[in-house]
This record gives structure tokens, sequence and C-alpha cells, in this order.
């Protein structure tokens, strides 16, 4: 009774609290009920409470195995990988070349020898061509060898104990380093020099550098007996830590298939930071130098820029870009730069033909937009996506057709053969592009093929020209299978490619437009769409300059050795081995523009002396890589590997350049570690590109907070119970006991 | 005996807030049971017309962002799920999910399943390798699968390997089962693959 008349007691004063009667009836019903099974709620939710911990090794769990199959983690309490990276990076920009430091030095956290092994992009015509290590204050020069002579080097010196460094070319723009008998608690630095050409168009020039990479999706079956990466000796250096494994169309899955790290930071507490510092020569004034994706600080002293990072790192999720732009009127239309090494004469050759005139409006175009929805496009990239082809829908005139195909794990197409692009085919083209997601997986070949028909029959007959835009991030590991289509079923047709994201897959966009003979354009923020497209579509409205050829007055060996098709602001580049003596007449470049045929003379520099005229460093290692890339796209082309191998096997080691068949090695002579042991690897994970959907790699979040609720729930009740207990025996001495 | 020396008046108040913040916390966990319990019955409205009609995404509610997609069933477990699309908080409150990143269902990718641990997917923890799993399509296609391994992963350390080709489904869901806090990083794995299937994984 004691409890009734303490609440008959407080109605006095809490129903004014609640303000109302019925308000303060229904808890005075309501709490003898759920006070009463509080105890039982208790007693329910007691098991709950049991520490996560010590569940682990529970008896009950015994099946659930313990192999390393799908996942390859061993379940640790590390929350931070146990070697990590951090980068150093330096453009020396001199004319048209740039000749780049990377700096990768790798730490051990942990108490034990350990081998790292990092997979990393660099630019797809990064021409690598130096390497060196560091630990402690001892630096050893890498060698290049055959891939196979590498590996072997590496691997007797990681079983003798010695710190050893194996750069490993896997694709053009993707290299592995593996990092030997790394001590606990010690650093080791690897270096790595290469060179590039500036790239120009539109009178700007820019440099990208890719610095993680985007999870790739590998088509094809497993390969079934890829599970024998155990602990077999042999084997060991051919495990590359990688998510994937070997399937019929990617055998090196496994080794282009970095971890990421699943955490994300800005750039002020990068997981990998990297400095990035650049010095421009250009030998003209420059009307602007701008990095989009980062802030940077820019100085200038006697015409050269110097370039770092505002906030001296960044984190290494997004490709590095660095434009620059000549004042208007002083970037030549032609030059030639030459290099001597050894008794030859290299020379780089470039010319900016003249522009072409729009094609008269009354000729009708048929665009075909091919958009990758996979997963791998979730988060940012599936709006620039987006946004590009609905910029581009804008920019259709009604006289062109066009049709978009959507592809994923499998494509779908808006029409079923291309529509004109009146204004109602546009708004329903509109509302599909509105309501594309990114998810599954990369089937690019089916709607690769769908969209360049080897039936002439779906052609739109009337269209003049067939144009192909191709939006992704190149996201796949089969570059060589998609590239081989290209090259045999394009047709009429050109491909250009659009690339998407914070780090797309550059090579494969790149050798994409090549074979497709169109252009490669890059968009990696929403807000460069509109400009990106639009010079896009001043390149689809001009007919491209054609038929180009250099007649270098003497015997050369020029790459490529077929020039190709050059759009609006497209730059003509050719390399070349001149030979034992630069060539004394003039060069003559051909072609035709504007349907008419086009000359330009350039003398090469006939009056200076040998000493001047071998003034441009790495020339030479350009015309090597440039060979390479050729000889290799013979071989997308359809020629025998064997005869591709034994050119560019000489060349590259000629050059020491890392080839597909070539690799760097670097062996300390003293013995650092435990020597007979085999050591554990360890990979370096990369960061999750920026913006990338969060959700597309990760876990879901599979707990409610259910339980959580119900035993804070029950400790509230519990508590109130408590204090009313406590407080019990003063409201006996209430006068209106006497009721 | 001891007594509570608080003002009589402030202790009632907290002793009703208390009151008040208990019923609150545990009628909001009721609410997470009920939304989970009585949403499959909307669900499986939507799911019933979507075998019929072939219309790839009936919603089970007029403003739902998420659409059943298959139909799990462990008989020897007693276990009948519908699948919804997305892993989001939104879906899985009301039944599994897909992965959206990972393949669809029947695809022939692999399919990865996010459920609640104390709700839909609570009946993982009896699940032992052997036992075979049923999948029913939007195309009213049934296909047969088998439990191939039991794992627990690091969530903080893998991601999913969403991105091959195997034909495999992932039923995930949070590790430990009884733990009380949400968020933590362990995640229990279950790989099943095609009862014929001749590879393992």
């Amino acid at each position: 009774m004691a409890y009734k008349i303490f609440f008959y007691h407080c109605y006095a004063r809490d129903a004014r609290l609640f303000g109302s009667t019925p308000l303060w009836l229904a808890f005075r019903y309501m709490s003898g009920p759920l006070l009463g099974s509080i105890l039982l709620l208790l007693l329910s939710a007691a098991p709950a409470g049991a520490l996560p911990s010590e569940t682990l090794d529970e008896p009950g769990l015994n099946e659930v195995g313990s192999g390393h199959l799908l996942m390859r983690d061993e379940v640790s309490g590390h929350s931070m990988p146990a070697v990590v990276q951090r980068s150093k990076v330096h453009f020396d920009v001199s004319g048209m070349i740039a000749t780049v430091r990377v700096e990768q030095t790798f730490r051990n956290d942990t108490d034990r020898y350990l081998e790292g092994v990092y997979v990393f992009p660099l630019p797809d015509d990064a021409a690598v061509r130096y390497l060196e290590m560091q630990s402690g204050d001892r630096r050893i020069v890498g060698v290049i060898q055959e891939k196979a002579e590498a590996k072997k080097i590496y691997q007797a010196a990681k079983k003798a104990g010695k710190k050893a460094s194996l750069v490993e070319q896997q694709r053009p723009n993707l290299f592995t380093n593996r990092i030997a008998n790394i001590g606990p608690g010690e650093e080791v630095t690897v270096r790595m020099d290469y060179v590039q050409a500036v790239e120009y168009s539109n009178d700007v020039f820019s440099l990208r550098f890719p610095m993680t990479i985007t999870p790739r999706y590998m088509p094809g079956t497993l390969v079934s007996d890829a599970e024998e990466v155990e602990e077999g000796e042999t084997l060991v250096v051919d495990n590359y830590l990688g998510w994937a494994r070997p399937t019929d169309q990617v055998p090196d899955a496994n080794a282009i298939s970095p971890l990421l790290h699943r955490l994300t930071r800005s750039d002020y507490t990068p997981l990998n930071p990297i400095e990035i510092t650049a010095k421009l020569d250009m030998g003209m004034p420059l009307a602007s130098v701008e990095s989009p994706y980062h802030d940077i600080a820019l100085s200038r002293r006697t015409g050269v820029y110097s370039i770092s990072l505002v906030s001296g790192v960044s984190e290494m999720d997004r490709d590095f870009v660095l434009n620059w732009q000549p004042v208007s009127g002083v970037a030549p239309q032609a030059a030639v730069f030459t290099e001597k090494v050894g008794d030859e004469y290299y020379a780089l050759l470039m010319v900016v033909p003249p522009a072409a005139k729009r094609m008269a409006a009354s000729i009708p175009r048929e665009i075909i937009f091919v958009v990758d929805t996979s997963g791998s496009m979730g988060g940012v990239s599936i709006e620039q996506a987006r946004s590009s082809v609905s910029t581009a829908l804008g920019r259709l005139r009604p006289q062109d057709y066009f049709n978009i195909i959507e592809f994923n794990s499998d494509y779908r197409a808006l029409y079923r053969t291309s529509m004109p692009a009146s204004r109602h085919h546009i708004q329903r083209a509109q509302e599909f592009v509105r309501l594309l997601d990114a998810s599954g997986g990369t089937e690019m070949l089916p709607a690769l093929r769908a969209a360049l028909p080897r039936d002439k029959g779906l052609y739109q007959e009337t269209a003049a020209l067939r144009q192909v835009i191709f939006i992704t991030d190149g996201a796949v590991g089969n570059e060589t299978e998609l590239l081989q289509e290209l090259s045999s079923n394009l047709g009429d047709s050109r491909l250009f490619t659009v690339g998407i994201g914070s780090s797309p897959n550059s090579w494969f966009m790149r050798k994409a437009a090549q074979f497709g003979r169109g252009t490669h354009t890059h968009i990696g923020d929403v807000n460069g769409v509109e400009q990106k497209m639009a010079a896009l579509f001043e390149q689809l409205a001009r007919p491209a300059a054609v038929d180009f050829t250099v007649d270098w007055s003497a015997p050369v060996d020029a790459w490529p050795r077929r020039i190709p098709d050059l759009y609006q602001g497209q730059l003509l580049a050719v390399v070349a081995n001149v030979g034992l003596t630069l060539p004394q007449g003039e060069i003559t470049v051909r072609g035709r523009v504007k349907g008419r045929p086009w000359e330009q003379h350039l003398q090469l520099s006939v009056g200076s002396d040998a000493e001047n005229a071998g003034g441009h460093p790495g020339v030479a290692s350009l015309w090597a890589r440039r060979k390479i890339a050729g000889l290799l796209d013979e071989k997308i082309a359809g020629r025998d590997e064997v005869a591709v191998r034994a050119e560019v096997l000489p060349l590259a080691l000629t050059h020491q350049l890392l080839s597909p068949y070539t690799s760097f090695v670097a062996v300390e002579e003293v013995i650092s570690g435990p020597a007979e042991e085999s050591i554990d690897s360890k990979a370096v994970p990369n960061t999750a590109p920026r913006g990338q959907s969060p959700q597309s790699y990760a876990y879901p979040r599979t707990a409610t907070t259910g339980p959580a609720k119900v035993w804070f729930g029950v400790l509230c009740l519990f508590v109130a119970l408590l204090v009313r207990l406590l407080r019990q025996p003063e409201v006996d001495h209430v006068p209106a006991k006497s009721e | 005996m001891f007594r509570l020396k608080v003002n009589r008046r402030y202790g009632d108040v907290i002793v009703l807030c208390l009151l008040l913040l208990g019923i609150q916390q545990l009628s909001s966990a009721a609410l997470i049971q009920a939304k989970a319990r009585l949403a499959p019955l909307l669900i499986e409205k939507a799911w019933e017309q979507t075998l019929r009609s072939g219309a790839p995404a009936v919603k089970p509610w007029p403003w739902a962002d998420t659409w059943p997609v298959g139909r799990l069933r462990v008989e020897a477990l007693d276990v009948d799920l519908l699948v919804l699309e997305g892993d989001s908080g939104n879906a899985l409150a009301f039944g599994p999910g897909r992965a959206l990143p990972s393949a669809e269902l029947g695809s022939g990718g692999t399919a990865v399943i996010g459920g609640h641990r104390d709700t839909h997917f609570a009946f993982l923890q009896q699940l032992r390798k052997g036992h075979l799993l049923q999948l029913q399509l939007a195309s009213g296609e049934s296909l047969e699968y088998q439990v191939q391994a039991l794992r627990i992963v690091d969530a903080s350390q893998v991601q999913l390997p969403v991105n091959t080709a195997v034909e495999a489904l992932l039923l995930i869901t949070c590790y430990p089962f009884d733990a009380l806090r949400a968020g933590g990083p362990l995640r229990y794995v279950v790989t099943v693959l095609p009862k014929d299937a001749k590879l393992t994984i």
C-alpha cells in the first residue's frame, strides 16, 4: 500500500510538473508493470553483457575455419599495418621533359624481420631508369636484370638475410616494390628516377602523378590451383598479397590488387603521406600554374618556378595534376630536343598542327555514350559520370543520333538503335542518366562490343561519323583483352575515353583512345565537367588532321611508327634514334589538315657543336620507352609475343629501363637479417581513392543498437527502482496513510 | 537504515526522469525488433507481386528505398528471409540486404548479403558447414547453395572481396553475436557456394 500512497502523495506536485492529469496517470499505471519486469529483463539481458574478447576462442566456434582463403587475414589485433610507407616526389621539368624522383620510405613497426610488398602506380609513360636503396647511411644502386633473373637474385638475398629491393612492372602504370629483411623498427628507403614527356594540349602543359589504385575488377573464372600459396618456398616471391585471385582472364590478379586502408583520413593526418615538390624551367614566361586537386605554394626566381604543397604533405588518395600555361603567343609551334648518349643521337620532335575549322552543321554524327556503372564508380565517380553525360547530351545537335549504354555486370542500352537527338529523346535520356547508380562488376568487353557493332546494319546510315564516348574509371584487370578487341574491331567508329574519379587507370584510358583513334580526357572533379566536356565536344566537332609523316632526310628509327590522327589542340610528338650523326638536312612534317595537304619544315641545330646538341637529358630514355610501348602495342595488335620480347628485352637492358621483361633489383652485401629463415611478408596498404563511396568495399554495419538500448533502459529503470526503494521509509511518515 | 538524503522533490524528478529514459530506451529497442519482425509481412507482399509480374523493383511501401531481390531459405534451421536491395542501415532494419557494390543475386559473381546479428542474421551462429540454402530469384528461379566456410574477419583490416567473378554468396553479420556495443570491427562471414561447385574458395 505504501507504494500507492507514495504516488498519491506525489500527485499534487507531479501533476503540476507534468502539466496534465492524464499524463501523470499514464506514468502512474505504466510504472507498476514496468518496475515489475525490471528483474525479468535484468535476468534475460545479462548474457548480453558478456565481454566480446573472450568469445573468440570459445570452443563452440572451433568449426569456424581459420584458413586464409577468401580474405588473407589473420584476425590480428593490430589496427595499423606492420609495414608503413611514406613517399616523396620531386618533378624537375625542363622544356618538354620531366625528370622525376620518387622516394618511398618503409618502416617496420613490429619486433620481427619482415618483407614489405608495396604496389604503387606511376604515370603510364614513365621511363623508370634508376633505382637506389638506402638503409641507414648505406646506399646501394640497383641494377636492371631480366625479370626472372632479378627475382632469383632477390630471393637469394632475402634468404641470406640481406636487405634487398625488387621493383617490377605489372602494368605500364602499376608496379610492385618488395623490400626484404626490414629489421624491427628500421627504415629502408627506395628511390626511383623516371623520365616522361610533358603533356601539351590546347595551350596547356600538364603532368599527372597517380598515387593510389582504384580496386580493379577481375573478370573471368578462377584458376583453380591458385590456392597453393601456403608455405611453398618457391612460390613465396610470387605472392603479392593482393586481395584478388588469378582468373583465366587476369592471371596476375594477385599482383595488381593491393589492399587498401579501411580508414580514410585528411591531408593533415595522412595514412600514406607524400611530399610533393616541383621545379618548372620552361624558358618562357608563364601565365598560370595550377594544381586542380591540391593546394600548392608557388615561388618564382629568374624564370624558374618552384612548387610545393601548402600543407607540406598530402594523403596519397588522388592523382596529383600540375597544369601550366605560357603567356599567350610565346609557346612555340614546333620544337626539336636532342640528346647524345654513347655515340648515338636521339631527337624528340614536337609540332602543333594548325586548328581545323568546325564541320559543316549539316553533317550528322552518331554519338554513343558508354557509361561504367560498376561498383568501383560508387561515390563521387558516378556523380562525375552522370554530370558528364548530362552535359554532353545538352551539346548534341538536333541532326545528331545518339544512344546510351550503361554497363556493370551486364550492359543495358537506352534505345535499341541510335535515336535522333530530338527534345523528347534527350529528355528521356536525361531521366535515364539521372537514375544511373553504381553497383556490380565491370564486364567491359560485352559493352564495348555492343558499342562497336561489327554489323553495318546497326549503324545509322545517314550519320557521317560514329563517335563512341567511353566514360569509366578503367578499374579492370583485363586491359589487354579489351585493347585487342578495339584494335581488331574498331571499324569506322572512333573511341573517345573520359577518365573519371580520383585515381583512374590512365594507361588503359590512353591506350583505348589510341587504339580507338580518338582522344582521352580526364575528369577528376564535378566542377571540371563543364569545361572538359566542352573541350571534348570541340574535338568531336572538328575533323581530325590525318596522314602525318615525318621526313628526317636520313634513315632513322622513329616512334611511334605510324603517327596517329590528331584532334583539336593535340600535339604531334615523335622520338627518334637518329644514329651517329645529327641529320644535316631539313626535317619535314607532312599531313592533311582541313582536308588539304599541310607541311612544316624544321631545322636541327646544325650549327651547334655536339656538346650543345646533347643538352636535353632524358630524350634517349624517352625514345627507348616509346619504342618499348610501340613494340608492346604490336603485340596487342597480334604480333607474336616471343618476337616482341626478343626486341624489347635488349632495348630495356641497354637503356636501363623497367619493362614487362626487366626488373630493377638492389641487394645489400651486408647480412643484417636472420639467415636461412623464412620471414613474413606484409602488404603495405594503399589509401582508398578519395571520394569513393565508403561502402564500396567496406563491410556492412550489421549490429543494431537494440541490445545496448535494452541494457541502458533496464539500467535506468533499475536505478529508478533503487532510488525509490531507498526512499521508501521516509514515505511511511506521510500523514495520508490514514486514508 | 540508510536513507537517501536528497530533497524529496528532486528525488522524485530524478526517479521520473530515469523512468522516462528507461522507457524510451526500451521502447526504441522494442521498435527495432518490431520493425524487423513486422516489415517482412509487407515485403512478402511486394515479393509475391515481383514473382507474379516480373517487375524488377516492387517497393513494399510507397516511401521505401529498398525492395526485395531474393528469398533465402535454410530448411534445416527453419529460416525464411527476404533479401533486400542495399545494405545501408535503412534497408537492414527491415531485412538482410545485398551490398550494392557486390554482384547481383544469381548473376554469377560474388554477392554480399549483410544482416543484423541480433535480428535477421542471428541464425548465422547456428549455421554449420554443409548446411543447404535455397535462394529464390526475382525471376522465380531457385538456386541451391551450400555453406562452405565460416570465418571471422576484422573489417577494419580487410575489404570485401567483391570484385571477383566467383559465383558465391557471402553472408555477413557482426561478431560477436552477443556483444553489447554496435559498430565493432569484427564480422562473421559465411561463405556459401553453389551446391555443385567444383572449385573451393
